[in-house]
């Protein structure tokens, strides 16, 4: 500080001596003049020094600016101050301190307009003097020039763009514009840039208010009471910004937390009120506030576990009432203060009756007429005094008015003053409603409706007329959902409730929402529980159902006298259903009894009291309330008491009672389709067809296609009852019956699904094919489920019931099933589907497990296979439903662990699939299904080398004896490959068997001859080999695979023995081969052509061995092919030139090159190669 | 000249106290405090220990305004549903319920004779007079509208009349609007005069001096008391030092002294030789809004009283001397 002191002495002292030497420079003057001017005490000769400046050089403006200073601050002359820095400017207009002190000094002395003048002279003459714009945009915003005050304020703003007031003044002018979004970013940057800046925090939140965005302007009203706590503004708006987010609570119909919201904006209106007491509108926002905690404050149930008698349910409803009450007492407390206050201001009038009109709803006593006039009456009087011009107070007085003419003409007044007030049309259509002017009253919706749609009266107006039929009762509903989703009124939910009942949408959320609302609201309304019961009810919630109905009798037994009885019963009635529903048939006799000492016991009540006796097991009883049911049948509800009737019958005592309690039926009776449904399953299980009649003529009753169809597939049931015999079913017919109906109605899936499943359960090996064909899996409807089986699981078991998955690459296998079955992937796929849309449901995982293990077998086991089937088999044992004793899980369980195991048999696991095959054996089930955990433990023990277990297992499944053909052929597999034991045991059970089962018994000999001519090839006994299968073929002549081992056994015969006549039978059973199936096997043409070759026929040689190339994937074509194929391309060289043939394409040489390419180990192949090269 | 606090009642009633007069004495009893209030009774006090005498109901909406014949036999009180109701004091039997359409009833006033009962009529922008023996509407004394394009225009709220007083010789009538424009009437001849200017906000209370009838003192929201030369149309003085709204204004007996009521709590004390406040009384917690000292009666008053209402449900009782 001291060395600056000096350096200034310094600089002093040089600028004098300089002056000294150089008198006529006025630029040491001004610099003499700074340096002096900074000392408090020279400023007297700092000024003679800046007039010298000047005098030598009048450009310096900077002198002028000092001298202005001097002459309004120290030597107090304002003139001189003036012209001085009028000079200035002029010189330079940027200059914004000499600007804005002139512009000081001119307001303060009052000349406004000269100010202005120099303010817009410097704007003129330069862009930069934003002290100019700013000063200029201040006094337009006082003038009240938003616009102009816009572009003043945005010109000064590129000068000085951190100036919180700036922003502030262009935040306010565009607000006044109207152009609110702009105006809430100008307010934004002021609050950043000053977050003090109470101003802006306030407005911002006043026009988020303006724009409905209530949170962001509670924000903003905290932000601004946290700098200023007792700010009016801040307080009131954030008191209506609270009061706001309520109503749109409240219009959501969330009442609990619009009035939480509420409590917080009354604490601070009330704040308000004691600081600011007598501003009017402080009063009215309290009394807002109040009146609409009034209207929303919910009634809650307080303790579900009170025990529903009448005294603690009036309490709760009078607290309630009390609370409501209250808060509407203290609104037009508020009202009043407000309206004393300000007694010119008409709304406060309306408030006040309002106000007063729902105190006298709440509270009956509440009116005492004075005069002639109710009180909301004269007060919406009042505010017509004071504005008669007001529509919307024509049509509060329209609302308040009892008297229909008063009503009326005010609200034809309203219309007058705007015709397109929807809300007089509105109400104009309910009075008209009410004095029973039905078209006027449609005409007058209509108008409201088509003016607001947003407005809900009209919709539930429109809803109200379904007694008329004219709209529809969908329609109805969809117009009172409308209603009471654009405001939630308890008139309006429970009205929705009504109308839900009748057209079935009463399980619907939509309803529920509002019918718990309206118990919100209106819980002294007995209707309101009692259709919130029906609704859970409904949703099978019986328990709160049942809660529900018990206060809705506590409601009407409070409210006494003014229910009609037929409630109460209706209610009861509701009640013991509900309790009989929930399992609680005691209670439910109970409440039946109860009404029967009423007298109030109608039909339905006498169905349930019977129902609930039979489920208490009070037969008895039950059937004697049957009796007097029937004694008391009327024609309307006779078909629901009818059906019970007959089913308790049966029930109690079984068919033969029930059918002849039909047959003495008049059979007008039965002219329902539930009726008709109920006597067929009667006549299904009826052998002696005793309901033939009945049944006949109530089928003409069924109309629809899903009745129809329903019928149908209780004909085909019925037929599998009828056709088959004890312990079997009789599935043809059943089938027969469905595909005909399927070609009539192609696409239920009811029908379909059942066809599906009883092909698959049928034992004809033929259906089982088709079975997955005749379903269909549709993602629309997935979650209904028709029938006894779904799309998914008849896909799924068919994907497995057949040999081959039928991969469409060709790559693993040759599939040789005739039935071309090539659902396997798909079946994969759909089965994924399903698991992804219900991960839980075990079935189908266990299906996609059965269907993985298929893929699997047929691809040889690939590795990933086996560890993806191990996983999720792993996840499916220890899934919890398998814990349960049901056979079907058990059932599952055990093919589960069977699939382990033969997992861990093909990986090498043994030890593993001995675990997985003993615990599968371990499970109870029928022998049936265990001999095939023994079999697989056989089979691990064989792989094992274990011989002493092996033997005990064997025995141990001969003993079991299997259920299935494969079974026996299996174990005779085992038995002869391991020398197991005498043959002739096996073999004469699997014989008895075959006898049991006469289904394609043929089929199966075939197959076991096939085994026998196996183990005779393995025993080289060639001849006895040759008769096995010839018998094999002989049985099953169309099977590809047989005629094949035939041939090749016959053309090995005739390689041994040279016995030519052995060739020609290889020829034929070869040739049958090739022509049975469509895909034709490899190996099946080359074996051909060698043996017509044998026989010396070239001709068909190269034909078939020409058929054989095409008859191979390219991939998997053998070196032998190749190796022919060059025999076939010699042959075509040596004599005509066919290029089209396959041969051709390539030399033979080559030919034999890839022959070796392909396998070269084979000398043959080289020896080739060796030939045509030296042929070369 | 001061004033003494002699008693305080708190929740004198049940919510805000809204209007207050004296009753004069007659021969069997001495003046009594007649209150009316924001929860809709009217209630009689006895000074000086504020003895509740009598609780009348009635009223569906809170009770604005209340008057004594100068009999002190009968008085009205008048609420926010326009309905006056005329009562005998000392039996609480209704003498007549006068009905106005809702808005037009304000402060009411009897003129010195008893003969009438002059109402300030609101959104009507008029003072109605009933007469007091039949209880019959007999004059409508209407401000004289500004020309406007519309006669149902929103201007005649502006005219919204809300106190009205009348002179001690009963020939004039003076009340006070929205707009803060007091007018004068002549009565008999049922004419209006002209209008006294000065006040910029409502104007809440009027009271003629009882000593001179060409003196009018005026209350208004904008924070002034005015002293009116009536006839002479002109404004004689101005005295401020309330901060807020002043509610009520009350003329000493003695024409010395005027005391007022306003919104900053308070209640002051004007020496009208001084034009200035002598005395600030804040034992008020929230608003007043009413002021009324005790007219001097025949037997035996022991000295001036001085009552106030106010919002925070009390009623003071001051001593005046």
């Amino acid at each position: 500080m001291n060395k600056t002191e000096e350096e200034k002495e310094l600089l002093l002292r040089q600028l004098k001596e300089s002056l000294d030497a150089n008198p006529d420079d006025p630029s040491l003057h001004f610099d003499l003049g700074v340096c002096l001017w900074e000392k408090a005490e020279s400023k007297e000769t700092a000024a003679e020094h800046f007039v010298k400046a000047v005098k030598l050089n009048p450009q310096n403006a900077a002198a002028f600016r000092y001298l202005g200073h001097y002459y309004s601050g120290v030597s107090v002359d304002t003139q001189r101050a003036l012209k001085c820095y009028q000079r200035a400017i002029s010189l330079i207009p940027d200059d914004s301190d000499s600007g804005d002190a002139l512009c000081d000094l001119l307001e303060q002395r009052g000349k406004g307009s000269l100010e202005v003048a120099v303010c817009r002279e410097a704007a003129v003459k330069s862009p930069k003097a934003f002290w100019a714009f700013r000063r200029i945009g201040f006094l337009q915003l006082n003038q009240c020039k938003w616009s102009e005050a816009v572009q003043s304020l945005q010109h000064a703003i590129r000068g000085y763009h951190n100036s919180p007031q700036l922003w502030e003044a262009l935040g306010l002018a565009y607000q006044r514009l109207g152009m609110f979004t702009a105006a809430i970013k100008s307010y934004g940057r002021a609050i950043e840039l000053d977050d003090t800046s109470i101003y802006a925090l306030i407005e911002s939140g006043n026009i988020f208010l303006m724009l409905g965005s209530f949170r962001k302007g509670i924000e903003q009203f905290q932000l601004a009471l946290k700098i200023s706590p007792q700010n009016i503004s801040a307080r009131s708006g954030l008191a209506s910004a609270q009061l706001g987010l309520s109503k749109e609570c409240i219009n959501l119909g969330a009442f609990r937390w619009g009035a939480s919201l509420l409590e917080d904006a009354r604490e601070v209106a009330k704040a308000n009120t004691c600081l600011y007491g007598n501003m009017s509108c402080v009063w009215k926002l309290h009394g807002d506030i109040q009146l609409t905690y009034a209207k929303c404050f919910p009634w809650m149930e307080e303790n579900h576990s009170l025990k529903f008698d009448v005294d603690t349910f009036n309490t709760s409803i009078l607290s309630w009432k009390r609370t409501c009450l209250m808060a509407a007492v203290s609104a037009k407390s508020s009202y009043q203060r407000a309206l004393h206050l300000a007694p010119w201001q008409a709304n406060i009038y309306i408030d006040i009756a309002i106000t007063s009109d729902l105190m006298s709803s709440l509270n009956e006593s509440y009116e005492h007429h004075l005069g002639v006039w109710k009180l909301s009456e004269k007060m919406a009087l009042g505010a017509l005094l004071l504005e008669g011009d007001n529509y919307d107070y024509w049509v509060a007085l329209g609302c308040f008015s009892d008297h229909n003419a008063l009503k009326q003409h005010a609200l034809i007044r309203g219309l007058q003053l705007d015709v397109s007030l929807a809300v007089a049309w509105a109400y104009l259509g309910k009075l008209y409603r009410q004095e029973d002017e039905k078209k006027i009253a449609r005409q007058a919706f209509d108008s409201a409706r088509s003016i607001d749609p947003s407005l809900a009266l009209p919709w539930a107006g429109m809803s109200a007329d379904t007694h008329a039929r004219d709209p529809s009762l969908d329609e109805a509903f969809e117009s009172c959902l409308r209603a009471a989703q654009i405001l939630p009124l308890a008139e309006f939910q429970i009205g929705l409730a009504m109308l839900s009942q009748h057209s079935g949408h009463l399980s619907s959320s939509q309803v529920f929402g509002a019918i718990q609302q309206a118990i919100q609201r209106a819980p002294y309304y007995p209707e309101s529980h009692n259709m919130y019961g029906l609704v859970c009810e409904a949703r099978f919630d019986y328990q709160a159902a049942v809660a529900s109905y018990r206060l809705a009798r506590c409601a009407i037994k409070s409210s006494a006298d003014t229910i009609p009885k037929s409630l109460f019963q209706d209610v009861s009635i509701n009640l013991a259903r509900s309790l009989s529903r929930a399992g609680n048939s005691l209670e439910a006799v109970r409440e039946c009894e109860d009404l029967k000492k009423e007298g109030m016991l109608n039909a339905e009540g006498l169905q349930l009291y019977a129902f609930s006796l039979w489920q208490l097991g009070r037969h008895d009883l039950a059937l004697s309330v049957a009796k007097n049911l029937a004694a008391s049948l009327e024609s309307s509800s006779a078909a629901a008491s009818v059906s019970f009737i007959c089913r308790l019958l049966y029930n109690i005592s079984g068919l033969d009672s029930a059918i002849n309690s039909i047959l003495k039926m008049p059979k007008a009776l039965f002219q329902s389709s539930k009726m008709s449904f109920i006597v067929s399953a009667f006549h299904a299980l009826d052998k002696s067809n005793r309901l033939e009649s009945v049944v006949s003529s109530s089928r003409s009753t069924l109309a629809s296609p899903e009745e129809i169809t329903g019928m149908h597939y209780l004909v085909a049931l019925s037929k599998l009852v009828k056709n088959g015999s004890e312990s079997y079913l009789g599935f043809d017919s059943g089938i027969f019956h469905l595909r005909k109906i399927l070609h009539i109605y192609p696409n239920s899936n009811l029908i379909r699904n059942l066809l599906g499943h009883l092909l698959l359960s049928s034992d004809k090996l033929k259906y089982t094919h088709v079975a997955s064909r005749s379903c269909r899996i549709e993602t629309s409807n997935v979650t209904r489920k028709e029938g006894l089986k779904s799309a998914w699981e008849i896909l799924g078991a068919g994907g497995v019931a057949c040999n081959v998955i039928g991969s469409i690459d060709m790559k693993f296998s040759f599939p040789t099933c005739s039935y071309e079955c090539l659902n396997g992937p798909k079946s994969v796929q759909e089965l994924q589907k399903c698991l992804r849309r219900e991960p839980w449901n075990h079935n189908v995982r266990y299906l996609l497990i059965l269907n993985l293990l298929q893929k699997a077998r047929e691809e040889r086991f690939p590795k990933h296979l086996c560890i993806i089937l191990e996983r999720l088999i792993i996840m499916a044992i220890s899934s919890e439903s398998y814990s349960k004793q049901h056979m079907s899980y058990q059932y599952q369980k055990f093919q589960l662990l069977l699939c382990a195991s033969e997992i861990s048999l093909q990986v090498g696991n043994i030890i593993g699939c001995i675990k997985h095959a003993e615990n599968a054996s371990a499970l109870l089930l029928p022998d049936g299904y265990l001999f095939f955990g023994h079999l697989m433990l056989c089979r691990a023990y064989a792989a094992e080398g274990n011989t002493r277990k092996l033997q005990e297992e064997y025995v141990r499944c001969l003993e079991l004896k299997a259920e299935y053909h494969i079974g026996w052929i299996c174990l005779k597999i085992m038995e002869s490959q391991y020398e197991l034991a005498d043959s002739n045991i096996l073999e004469s059970n699997f014989m008895e068997f075959l006898k049991e089962r006469k289904n394609s018994m043929d089929y199966w000999m075939a197959i076991f001859s096939l085994v026998m001519g196996l183990f005779s090839i393995w025993n080289k006994d060639l001849l006895s080999a040759e008769k096995c299968l010839a018998q094999a073929c002989s049985l099953a002549g169309s099977e590809s695979c047989l005629l094949l081992c035939h041939g090749t056994i016959c053309m090995e015969i005739a390689r041994q023995c040279h016995a030519s006549q052995f060739l020609s039978i290889a020829v034929r059973s070869l040739t049958k081969s090739q022509e049975t199936y469509l895909v034709h096997l490899p190996i099946v043409s080359i074996l051909l052509a060698q043996a017509e070759g044998s026989l010396l026929s070239k001709e068909k040689w190269e034909k078939n061995l020409r058929q054989e190339w095409f008859t191979w994937p390219p991939e998997m074509r053998p070196a032998e092919l190749f190796f022919q194929m060059h025999l076939l391309a010699m042959q075509s060289k040596v004599g005509l030139d066919y290029s089209s043939r396959v041969e051709s394409c390539q030399s033979p040489q080559k030919w034999v090159l890839r022959a070796i390419h392909t396998n070269p180990s084979c000398l043959r192949y080289w020896k080739g190669l060796h030939k045509l090269v030296e042929l070369a | 000249m001061k004033l003494a606090g002699l008693k305080s009642t708190e929740n004198a009633h049940d919510e805000s106290v809204w209007a207050a007069t004296w009753v004069p004495a007659t021969d069997n009893r001495p003046a009594l405090l007649l209150t009316g209030s924001l929860d809709e009774t009217v209630k009689l006090w006895r000074a000086d220990e504020l003895d509740l005498e009598r609780t009348n109901t009635g009223h569906c909406l809170g009770v604005v305004s209340v008057a004594a014949h100068p009999s002190g036999v009968i008085a009205a009180s008048a609420s926010l549903d326009s309905f006056v109701r005329v009562f005998d004091v000392d039996t609480n039997a209704s003498i007549a319920t006068l009905e106005a359409p809702p808005s037009e009833v304000w402060q009411m006033q009897f003129d010195p004779k008893g003969t009438t009962l002059a109402v300030a009529g609101g959104g009507s922008a008029s003072v109605k007079l009933w007469d007091t023996a039949t209880w019959k509407l007999i004059a409508s004394l209407s401000i004289p509208r500004p020309e406007g394009p519309k006669p149902s225009d929103k201007s005649n709220s502006k005219k919204f009349v809300l106190s009205v007083a009348w002179s001690p010789d009963g020939r004039r009538l003076a009340c006070g609007s929205m707009d803060g424009t007091i007018s004068v009437f002549d009565v008999a001849r049922a004419k209006f005069m002209h209008h006294l200017e000065g006040h910029s906000m409502p104007v809440r209370s009027l009271v003629y001096s009882p000593i001179d009838a060409r003196v009018l003192f005026s209350a208004s929201d904008d924070t002034h008391v005015h002293m009116y030369d009536a006839e002479g149309k002109s404004l004689v003085g101005a005295m401020s030092g309330h901060t807020s709204w002043v509610l009520s204004v009350d003329v000493s007996p003695d024409g010395a002294a005027i005391a007022t009521g306003s919104s900053d709590r308070t209640v002051r004390l004007w020496d009208l030789s001084m034009r200035a406040a002598v005395q600030t009384m804040s034992n008020h917690t929230d608003q007043v809004w009413g002021v009324s000292f005790r007219p001097v009666g025949c037997n035996g008053n022991r000295g001036g009283r001085l009552a106030s209402v106010s919002d925070d449900k009390s009623i003071s009782l001051y001593g005046y001397s």
